[in-house]
């Protein structure tokens, strides 16, 4: 059969080879029926109802994670309603006080939460894949827990709020009104453990989003080639390691302080409600840009397409998003500059405030130079787009007068700021949300829209919004605070009130219609052409709807054209590409390397299963008894989720030797079980990275306790009399001779001799184990002493919880080496068990000069 | 591997020792604050404002020096590592300007 496209990849290839590029050989054609059908019964869900629970395909779940998310945006919404409806009149009658501050903390908190976070973590799991030229996530397993992970937190705290028990603090939850003493019963729990349960999927969903994107482009697609889309969300992903942590930590802390009297924000312990600040804030401000570089990264996706042309400024974009990376973490003080920080200080936050808005301009620049070299066509996607445009821009103005230290004080914690916010987060995010909805839906359900609709939609959405939300400025600049429920002696706030209240149901109309709009081109649109706005990107080089394996054969170079994606469609249907079909019936990809993106090894993946189900399961029960307050029985639950983790690291060994799979002519890679860098090992470097930085919030708090904190006189960090030093040389010794153990067993294995090494890494990290018991149970003082013996404690049992690990990584080893899984180059769990004993040894090492430094030994 | 790994490295070098110096001048603030070292003169200053100073001036050296290292701009590979040079040094020198025409505490 004659190729059209076939002579333009031949020059291609011809132009890559002189430029130094590498080439891979095209495969034979094959039938792209019997293709199909060979992937579809590899890939696809099981049948039935268990398919529903046992599903780990990134097709199902992330349209599961973006359906879940609409739904509790609705939910949020509805809320959003009550609160309106409460505020039009300034004695409202309609909800008590209490109700109401459930209400607005689980508007803000299902909007963050349940519906921004899980959007965009929808989005990259849904499209990633297959922009990148690939056949699923890296961990598809992970993506399941996560999603039930999410799932079942976003119920425990719906379930509180249909039982009258909801968190009532605010979103960000202050100190010391969300303490034991001002918060007494189960809501601030209820925040507590929900959102930090939500959040092992944001991690889990990070963690995979990063190795994914470095690890499993198309071969040949190189970093600085690779759709600006993946570039957003690698920075997205790379924030969430770094960001939730300090929340995760702080929500942790204050659930210790809660249930067991560890005073951590409590002043007349020597704790500071401050800390609670500082570490919501060093996630909550880079929560902002998380929510908005995958929004940014569909702008930078559909605009071009939209305007008939290429994007503006690759280079300067993606310089824009490293910048607002790293920036973007050094400005959370400006959350806090009434709180009484020294002139400098806010001058250093207020400067990198001022600073952030750089990199958006950058951005916002090269969309408006595309749009000017382009043809802009005003299809559907391109109204919000540029309803994003007219209300990001005014919402980052606004932000940048918060910046400036005299206004933010005038403005502080009014309705302004409510403004600002809403401008950015439904600007920067719900806007492209919808853009990317109306650009997609054609990729997700092989169906055209219905024209009329959306347009209807767009307007109202649009009028709705800024008809609410611009007068709430005004209303902030009169003075009315945020959070209150009744303005009886402001008559001045009525009428603006009211307008805001009024216009809030004319946008929920809108979006009602907007999901209206969906539903009708899901069920009774027309079957859309393939790749109907020309794009270039390779998720239009599909059948429509995607079928569960992506791409029957994966795109070469050869078939990496940055053209419209159309000329890749048929051979790559037709297995030209690499690793065609499923020959071995299992689930395969290609992993690659990081820059060029050169074949590496050629990895086997999990197939369907309920473990993630029910390890999420497991969880949800340990927080239900944290809740109940059963804190015993916690033991057994935390027993059941080891366990099941134990049975996960089950499924990814092996016991035979795999031979190498030929990807195309020529190509010969190994299988991931001998593979040198496997995606794992990737992932378990971004799993560390992230405990890195729960560890640094941890020495950060520590610090602020004792360097800034004024409360009363610290007692001694030891019981007086005792050396600790004994106990904290025999940690210290017994994880870096496990360390030393591990690489012993590494070298053993490739002899078929790591017994001894194994069983000695064992004992001497159970060894280090019960050192960090005897000093946590016998030297150090009672942790409800003080807020730095508290934290002195957390640390202690940081260290222990990792020295449990390493013990478990031994036996698991142990238990591998008896079934004869390692040997032959098949390391199992001992790289993975390395990067952990150092990391362990390092963070041990860490707390014990911490300790030394503040209390003494 | 280790190139593209390098190479990702190099491109977040500037903006890498920004965060470090950031952090480190914050920390330098905070720490003197508490111990007082405002009220600790030397020649050129208090302790307290050369402490930060120095870890001022550490940082901008280290940007520059980045520049001098990473000189290409024909292509976008050799590019990013300079333009994230370029940040590094332009957050660095605004961000922390405050230390030298405000009081510390």
């Amino acid at each position: 059969m004659s190729d059209p496209t076939a002579l333009g990849r031949e020059s291609r290839a011809a132009a890559r080879s002189r430029s130094g590029a590498f080439d891979i050989p095209e495969n034979p054609p094959q039938r792209a029926l019997a293709l199909h059908r060979a992937l579809t019964a590899v890939w696809a869900n099981d049948p039935g109802w268990r398919g529903q629970i046992t599903a780990v395909n990134h097709t199902t779940l992330g349209l599961r994670f973006m359906a879940t998310a609409l739904v509790f945006f609705a939910i949020g919404g509805i809320l959003a309603m009550l609160i309106r409806t409460q505020l039009a009149t300034p004695e409202g009658a309609f909800l008590d006080t209490e109700l109401y501050n459930q209400i607005f903390t689980m508007h803000g908190s299902i909007m963050m939460f349940l519906f921004a976070i899980p959007m965009l973590e929808g989005l990259g799991i849904y499209m990633l894949p297959k922009m990148l030229g690939t056949r699923d996530m890296a961990f598809p397993r992970l993506t399941a827990l996560g999603y039930w992970c999410y799932l079942f937190g976003g119920l425990i705290m719906l379930g509180a709020l249909f039982a009258g028990v909801a968190p009532r603090d605010g979103w960000f939850m202050y100190t010391p009104l969300s303490g034991a003493t001002y918060s007494p019963g189960i809501n601030a729990d209820v925040w507590l453990l929900g959102v930090t349960f939500v959040e092992i999927s944001a991690i889990a969903a990070a963690v995979e989003i990063t190795v994914t994107i470095l690890r499993q482009r198309a071969p040949g697609m190189k970093l600085t080639e690779m759709p600006l889309f993946a570039w957003y969300m690698l920075g997205t992903s790379v924030m969430m390691l770094a960001g939730f942590p300090p929340l995760i930590l702080a929500s942790v802390l204050l659930e210790i302080e809660r249930a067991f009297g560890w005073p951590f924000f409590e002043v007349a312990r020597g704790g500071d409600p401050l800390l609670w600040q500082h570490l919501f804030w060093l996630f909550g401000h880079p929560e902002v840009y998380i929510i908005f570089l995958p929004a940014a990264g569909v702008l930078s996706t559909i605009i071009p397409v939209m305007c008939r042309t290429r994007i503006l400024g690759y280079g300067a974009i993606v310089a824009s998003i490293v910048a607002l990376v790293f920036l973007s973490f050094g400005l959370w003080v400006h959350h806090m500059f009434t709180v009484g920080i020294p002139h400098m200080a806010l001058a250093f936050f207020s400067a990198a405030s001022l600073l952030v808005a750089v990199p958006t301009a950058v951005q916002v620049f090269a969309w408006i130079g595309t749009m000017w070299q382009g043809r802009p066509e005003l299809h559907l996607p391109m109204y919000h787009v540029l309803g994003f445009f007219l209300t990001f821009v005014m919402g980052g103005l606004t932000g940048v007068m918060l910046a400036l230290v005299p206004f933010n004080w005038q403005a502080h914690d009014t309705a302004f700021v409510t403004a600002h916010l809403h401008y950015v987060l439904i600007g920067g995010f719900v806007f492209p949300i919808m853009a990317a909805a109306t650009y997609w839906m054609p990729q997700i359900t092989g169906r055209a829209r219905i024209r009329g609709v959306g347009e209807a939609a767009f307007w109202i959405i649009l009028i709705g919004f800024h008809g609410t939300f611009f007068v709430m400025h005004l209303t902030g600049l009169l003075g009315m605070p945020r959070r209150i429920d009744i303005y009886p002696d402001n008559p001045e706030w009525i009428w603006l009130n009211l307008t805001s209240s009024i216009f809030s149901f004319v946008m929920t109309i809108g979006f009602a219609l907007f999901a209206l709009d969906l539903f009708l081109q899901a069920t009774l649109g027309k079957r859309s052409a393939r790749n109907p706005w020309q794009a270039p990107t390779l998720d239009w080089a599909l059948a429509l709807p995607a079928p569960a394996y992506n791409f029957a054969s994966l795109p070469g170079p050869r078939l990496l054209t940055g053209e419209p994606a159309r000329p890749a469609l048929l051979p790559l249907a037709r297995g030209e590409g690499v690793l065609p079909g499923a020959p071995r019936g299992r689930r395969e990809f290609l992993v690659t390397s990081i820059g060029a993106a050169r074949p590496d090894h050629v990895a086997v993946l999990p197939g369907n299963t309920a473990l993630p189900l029910w390890l999420a399961g497991a969880i949800a029960l340990f927080v239900l008894l944290m809740l109940s307050g059963h804190y015993i029985w916690t033991l057994p639950a935390l027993t059941l989720v080891a366990a099941l983790i134990w049975r996960w690291g089950r499924g990814l060994t092996t016991e035979q030797d795999h031979p190498a799979v030929e990807a195309a002519p020529g190509l010969s890679l190994p299988v991931h079980y001998h593979a040198h860098a496997s995606l794992g090992h990737t992932g378990t470097i971004c799993l560390l990275f992230s405990n890195g930085a729960l560890f640094a919030s941890l020495l950060f708090g520590l610090g602020f306790l004792t360097l800034v904190t004024p409360g009363p006189d610290a007692p001694e960090a030891f019981v007086p009399g005792q050396s600790a030093i004994p106990a904290m040389a025999t940690v210290v010794a017994g994880l870096a001779l496990g360390a030393i153990g591990v690489r012993l067993a590494r070298h053993a294995v490739q002899g078929e001799r790591g017994t001894g090494a194994l069983w000695f890494s064992a004992v001497v990290n159970a060894l280090a184990l019960l050192a960090v018991a005897i000093l946590g149970l016998g030297l150090m003082d009672d942790p409800t002493t003080h807020a730095r013996d508290a934290l002195r404690g957390v640390l202690a049992g940081y260290v222990a919880l990792h020295a449990l690990i390493c013990t478990g990584f031994a036996a698991f080893a142990l238990d591998q080496l008896r079934r004869g899984e390692l040997a032959n180059g098949r390391t199992g769990t001992l790289k993975t068990w390395r990067f952990w004993q150092d990391f362990s040894l390092a963070t041990a090492l860490l707390a014990g000069a911490a300790a030394i430094m503040q209390g003494g030994v | 591997m280790a190139r593209g790994a390098l190479w990702l490295g190099q491109v977040l070098a500037g903006p890498a020792i920004w965060a470090v110096t950031f952090a480190a001048v914050y920390a330098l603030h905070g720490t003197g604050c508490a111990q007082g070292w405002d009220a600790m003169a030397t020649p050129v200053g208090s302790v307290h404002r050369l402490a930060m100073a120095l870890a001022w001036g550490a940082g901008l050296l280290a940007c520059g020096g980045l520049l001098l290292r990473f000189s290409g701009t024909e292509t976008r590979w050799q590019a990013l590592p300079r333009m994230g040079a370029w940040i590094g040094l332009g957050a660095t020198l605004f961000s922390l300007f405050p230390l030298i025409v405000l009081p510390a505490c």
